[in-house]
């Protein structure tokens, strides 16, 4: 089986890499993205390849000729990209990449990386919603989401291959870009005062191993990725020993322009959960491809605190 | 040996001393009791078990509640229980807190608002939106969930109970129980009495099953009502010494 990941330069996409180098039924992996992987892959070949490079994304995958296609490469508005260049890239990778998979004789299952904000948080809407709810986004992150759904959809109509949406919570980790993430680990963090409604994230390595139980198993719908268990801000806040900042309404945008400059913006779909909420059912995850998170929602808040900004990796030999 | 010039200071103003150690002794009590809310933990659907534990001995200042058939809830799976409602009673969260320390289970309620504050807070002790998918979501994971019925102004009989929430359960294959709550304005003692699980004669295979099940709830809810002597009004009636000693 030869597998095709795009994103490998992100923290998850070279995690995914990793793993399915583990897996017996992957035979040849292939991965593309504009910057190189994180860590050391042996059997894994990468193409540097920035979004917009059309041409050359094609020929990559079509020479290939991919029977997986998982797809990783989504920006998060703020956390390595501004919302309209992450909107920018999103649209161009998703484009040439699923357009050229699609064009592959030898594609059988297309791996989609989405979002629970999908769901979107308007008034009135399922706190918990299954994946048989309804789809809703109200920010811009659940509108760039959605788009990569419906292309993954059409892609699946038109070449009858099988889709699978992985619809992630907040990816946390120690190494990965997430506006969530910077805004929860400032000396000071506002807060919902009203609302302090509870929220849930996935750490980066089972995300990682969703992806590979995805593609193994070759899902063919959507299905949410997220940890067992809730946090609400002041609680997340409390737990890493920030100061709160309580805030009721109109003073949100002073919050947001001071952590814009103290260099954690936070993007509408981090406010909308942290005035909102955002919650999802993963109970199907289990059942459809095995996937049991090793890490619960508190878990990946304390780990998130107690990740070292530097780490210091001694030399396994002195030359000088 | 002591001044006695300030042992008698220390006399007089031992008083103060003491109203101000007391005061920092509330203050730094306070401020652990802060502390200790906001490191809860909240479940899966942001019940904060802590605080669902706390307004329940609040709640015992004003009612002493009582719960009968208990036994007919489930260990482990799912289920509906529906309740009839007394205005101005908060029955589904009284009978949700009743019932949950009974079976020492979470129990979730149905009726939270959409709207901070209030909304949030309610949250924390289990309450759901009033939407079906959101209670089927929640009974498919195994979850507990009062449901209540339509308001009345007496205990005497239940109002009607809304067909598309309780689709819910049935959507979800789980128990429906009804459950009768009486409570009298004038006493401490109210009652929850949980029902048989609701099982119709005849099996329907479309919408009407919903509609079946809602109709058997309410006839099994006034059943029981009857036997609990449901003779309050919720108007002064109620306060005639004679009715004062009814049984909750």
């Amino acid at each position: 089986m030869r597998v095709l990941i795009s994103g490998m330069g992100g923290e998850l996409g070279s995690r995914v890499a990793s793993l399915l180098e583990n897996e017996s039924w992957v035979g040849s992996i292939e991965g593309i993205d504009a910057d190189p992987p994180r860590r050391r892959l042996r059997r894994t070949v990468f193409h540097r390849i920035v979004p917009g490079q059309h041409h050359r994304t094609v020929k990559v995958i079509t020479d290939f000729n991919p029977h997986v296609v998982v797809h990783i490469a989504v920006w998060e508005p703020h956390a390595r990209a501004a919302t309209a260049t992450a909107r920018s890239l999103t649209d161009d990778a998703a484009t040439s990449i699923l357009g050229a998979a699609a064009e592959c004789r030898a594609l059988e299952s297309i791996i989609v990386r989405s979002g629970i904000e999908i769901y979107g948080r308007a008034r009135g809407s399922v706190t918990r919603p299954s994946e048989q709810v309804a789809v809703n986004p109200t920010s811009e992150y659940g509108r760039m989401v959605e788009q990569i759904e419906r292309t993954a959809d059409s892609i699946s109509r038109r070449v009858g291959v099988s889709v699978g949406t992985l619809r992630l919570a907040t990816v946390l980790g120690p190494h990965v870009p997430s506006a969530l993430g910077r805004v929860l680990r400032l000396p000071a963090v506002p807060f919902s005062a009203l609302a302090d409604p509870p929220f849930a994230v996935i750490h980066q390595h089972d995300a990682a191993e969703a992806f590979v139980l995805a593609a193994r198993a070759r899902l063919n719908e959507p299905l949410n990725i997220v940890a067992p268990g809730a946090i609400t801000t002041l609680q997340a806040i409390r737990r890493g020993r920030r100061m709160p900042v309580p805030l009721i309404g109109p003073e949100w945008g002073v919050a947001r322009a001071v952590t814009y400059l103290a260099g954690a913006p936070v993007p509408d779909h981090v406010q909308e959960m942290l005035h909102r909420g955002r919650l999802a059912d993963n109970s199907r995850a289990k059942e459809l491809i095995g996937f049991a998170p090793s890490r619960t929602t508190s878990d990946v808040i304390e780990q998130l605190y107690g990740w070292p900004s530097v780490v210091h990796t001694p030399a396994v030999r002195e030359v000088a | 040996m002591a001044n006695p010039v300030q042992k008698l200071a220390d006399v007089i103003t031992m008083p103060a001393r003491t109203a101000g150690s007391q005061a920092t002794s509330a203050a730094t009590g306070t401020v652990a009791h802060l502390r200790s809310w906001t490191t809860n933990q909240v479940d899966d659907w942001g019940r904060d078990d802590a605080f669902a534990s706390r307004a329940w001995s609040l709640s015992h200042l004003r009612w002493a509640t009582s719960v009968g058939g208990a036994e007919h809830v489930p260990k482990r799976a799912g289920a509906l229980i529906v309740v009839n409602a007394r205005r101005f009673a908060l029955a589904p969260l009284f009978a949700a807190l009743a019932i949950g320390a009974a079976v020492d289970r979470p129990v979730r309620f149905v009726g939270r608002p959409d709207i901070a504050p209030l909304g949030p807070l309610m949250q924390r002790l289990g309450a759901l939106l009033p939407i079906e998918a959101e209670i089927e979501g929640a009974l498919r994971a195994g979850q507990l969930v009062v449901l209540g019925a339509a308001h009345t102004r007496t205990n005497l009989h239940t109002g009607p109970i809304d067909h598309c929430l309780v689709g819910a359960a049935v959507a979800a294959r789980v128990r429906v129980l009804p459950a009768a709550t009486v409570s009298v304005p004038m006493r401490r003692g109210a009652r929850v009495e949980i029902g048989h699980p609701v099982r119709l004669s005849q099996r329907r295979r479309g919408p009407l099953e919903e509609l079946d099940t809602a109709d058997q709830l309410q006839v099994r809810i006034n059943a029981v009502l009857d036997e609990l002597e449901g003779t309050m009004t919720g108007t002064p009636i109620d306060w005639l010494p004679n009715i004062l000693v009814g049984r909750v």
